[in-house]
């Protein structure tokens, strides 16, 4: 999943930007409002965490302006403000929750997941395509009950397709979502995680029904097709 | 004891009525008094007419015709008379006299006299002692030229002086008793209109008992008072509005505050949550804690300042006065920011000429500095230059030193704020790490020193913050 983060403070931007990534978060990060405004209508992030006294643009004008031109990213406010009014502000410009400062990482994290989960529409972290099951709380994967050990980009890239499930999903939508711009761009880096993430999962393999589908000229897809 | 208004207010009627009472009965009581004692005085000159009337001569005999008179008979206060002739014959005498004597003055005195006397039965008495010609028995019914007689007599009136007594004594107790009546009801009336006077402002105190901070919005009501302790509520209410207007200020300021030490706070506990949250190599922690330590030391630095500021709200500090070398200072005060400016690539010169020396309080005048400096090295840009001037050069004489810096400038709508506490307009020139009391603590440092702090922008794109001799009880020779 793609993040921005927007946050003047550098060092807590830093160490919340690398706590993101350890999380397996692809994470853009900005001290400037207006810059993050910039990135912020021109990526399709997942999630904004938007802290709303930045220079520049303030946080509560990048999310009325992300609001009005319609992006629907997910928005966790991260601010030293506290005050109820403050909150409510906040909230019915169209943020999907905020976060007083100063707060437990874990707490980010959870949030962060639950504000993403509701723009994909999943109920919870678990999502169960046939045998396989994905818990984008724990970062967990099982399939047919055996714990599969993923590398964070493997694992990025199965939650957003599982995510998508029944979807086809296209490369771009697949880059724009898992890497961040810290990534090298290249033409074919995205079928050959799919090609590692099929081989880790044994998908297709020893009788196991095959659930990552390539959709020749369109991306992949992850179901589970009753056509054996 | 404090006296109370009711009490003072009693006092000052009682003391005014009872001196106007006593004047008032004095002077009614010596009129009445008069009156009384001439009323006597006429009905004994009356009396001693209608005895000598009753004396006349006829022939060489002189007759007393007397005439019944009651009050000269009785036995109860009876009047007394008393009639002889010039040659000491006894011509009457009142029934009343008995056997005794009725004083009476020298013989032959032609004015009537009138004296006070004791009565032969004991009783005060006054006396009208008058002599004139016997009346000519035939004087009535002659005709033609009056003739008088050449025979004197000499009559004595006396009346008791009781009733006179007795009706000025009843006099005096009504007086007495009237006098005390209305100081009495006088007093009741001052202290009853007092208390009611008083009331608005047991309701007052009880309106005040219950304000709470809260409350210091609502004004207190001036409609029922009376005219004289509407200024004063008048004068409560204006300070209501400043306490209000205080309290806005703290509470805005403990705002600001909690904000400016919960963003540092947040990012101290990510730091160490994130550095925690696996295993990690040796140089990985090295660097979370050294940026931990970064953080605490700008969270002192922000407490430092507050407590400065908290103190210098307080009162003036107290500011020694020795001579203090500016280079050295400076020097000493950009210690703390090398580090960091170094990163920024920021370039620092320090042009101060070794003498230049100024009489101020060193620790005060390093707050000062300090965060002139800790401003110059947070907003200049990247690569930027810092540089430090003191008097001499092209600087004014009042100036003490100023701080320059390449930029960028500073909006001129926002100059005039950058001294209020937790401005934060200068979001143009924040780089997230600046919390607004710096500036504003170096002014009211600065100006507590006999300094003036100003900032103004140059023509080649930088800021000059400048301390200079700027007021007029300038803390320098």
């Amino acid at each position: 999943m793609r993040v921005l983060l927007i946050e003047d403070y550098a060092p807590l931007a830093r160490s919340l930007a690398q706590g993101l990534r350890e999380a397996g978060y692809a994470v853009d990060a900005t001290g400037d409002g207006a810059e993050g405004l910039a990135l912020a209508e021109a990526n399709p992030y997942d999630a904004l965490v938007l802290d709303l006294m930045v220079p520049k643009v303030d946080g509560l004008t990048i999310l009325a302006r992300l609001r009005a031109r319609g992006s629907n990213a997910g928005v966790l406010i991260v601010t030293a403000r506290d005050e109820v009014s403050s909150r409510v502000g906040g909230l019915d410009l169209g943020a999907d929750d905020y976060l007083v400062k100063p707060f437990a990482l874990e707490e980010l994290l959870a949030r962060l997941r639950a504000v993403i989960r509701r723009r994909y529409g999943a109920p919870a972290n678990l999502v169960t395509v046939a045998d396989l099951v994905i818990d984008a709380g724990a970062r967990t994967v099982k399939r047919g009950g055996q714990p599969v050990s993923l590398s964070a980009r493997e694992f990025a890239l199965l939650e957003y397709l599982a995510l998508r499930r029944g979807q086809v999903v296209t490369r771009t939508e697949i880059w724009e979502h898992v890497y961040d711009f810290a990534a090298e761009p290249s033409s074919n880096v995205v079928d050959v995680y799919v090609g590692y993430l099929r081989r880790k999962l044994g998908d297709g393999e020893g009788g196991a029904p095959r659930l990552i589908h390539t959709h020749r000229g369109l991306g992949y897809s992850l179901e589970a097709l009753e056509v054996a | 004891m404090r006296r109370s208004l009711r009490f003072r207010l009693t006092v000052a009627v009682v003391g005014v009525l009872a001196t106007v009472l006593v004047a008032l009965s004095f002077v009614l009581h010596a009129v009445f008094a008069r009156a009384l004692w001439r009323e006597l005085d006429g009905r004994l000159r009356d009396d001693a007419a209608a005895v000598a009337g009753m004396a006349e001569e006829d022939g060489a005999e002189s007759e007393f015709e007397y005439e019944a008179l009651p009050e000269f008979e009785r036995q109860w206060r009876p009047a007394y008379f008393e009639a002889w002739l010039d040659d000491g014959r006894v011509l009457a005498r009142s029934p009343s006299l008995g056997a005794g004597d009725l004083e009476h003055g020298a013989a032959r005195v032609a004015a009537p006299t009138i004296t006070d006397v004791s009565l032969p039965d004991g009783r005060p008495g006054r006396a009208l002692q008058l002599r004139q010609p016997l009346r000519l028995e035939d004087a009535a019914s002659a005709r033609g030229p009056a003739r008088v007689s050449l025979r004197f007599v000499t009559v004595v009136v006396a009346r008791g002086t009781e009733e006179v007594v007795e009706t000025l004594g009843s006099m005096r107790r009504w007086l007495w008793l009237l006098g005390l009546l209305s100081i009495l009801s006088a007093s009741a009336a001052a202290v009853l209109a007092v208390s009611r006077g008083l009331r608005p402002t047991r309701a007052l105190a009880a309106r005040l008992a219950g304000l709470d901070a809260a409350q210091l919005g609502r004004a207190l009501p001036l409609d029922d008072l009376p005219a004289e302790l509407a200024p004063v509520v008048a004068k409560m209410n204006e300070l209501l509005t400043r306490l209000r207007a205080s309290f806005a200020r703290e509470k805005r300021f403990t705002a600001d505050v909690s904000h400016e030490l919960r963003t540092p706070l947040a990012a101290l506990r990510t730091t160490l949550e994130v550095a925690a949250s696996r295993e990690r190599s040796a140089p990985e922690y090295r660097s979370a804690i050294g940026d931990a330590v970064a953080i605490a030391l700008q969270m002192q630095a922000l407490c430092e300042n507050l407590l400065a500021l908290a103190r210098l709200d307080s009162g003036p500090l107290p500011a020694r006065r020795e001579e203090v070398g500016l280079r050295a200072l400076v020097q000493d005060c950009w210690r703390q920011f090398e580090a960091p400016a170094g990163a920024r690539g920021l370039k620092f010169e320090n042009e101060i000429a070794p003498t230049a020396a100024v009489v101020s309080d060193r620790e005060q005048l390093r707050l000062v500095i300090s965060n002139l400096l800790s401003n110059a090295a947070a907003y200049t840009t990247l690569g930027g230059t810092i540089r430090v001037r003191a008097t001499g050069g092209d600087a004014p004489v009042a100036t003490v030193l100023e701080v320059h810096d390449s930029g960028p400038t500073i909006p001129d709508d926002v100059l005039p704020h950058v001294f209020e506490r937790f401005f934060r307009g200068d979001a143009t020139r924040s780089d997230g790490v600046h919390c607004g009391i710096g500036l504003s603590l170096a002014r009211g440092v600065a100006e507590a020193l006999g300094l003036a702090l100003t900032g103004r922008n140059t023509p080649e794109g930088g800021v000059i913050f400048a301390v200079s001799k700027g007021l007029p009880d300038a803390g320098a020779p």
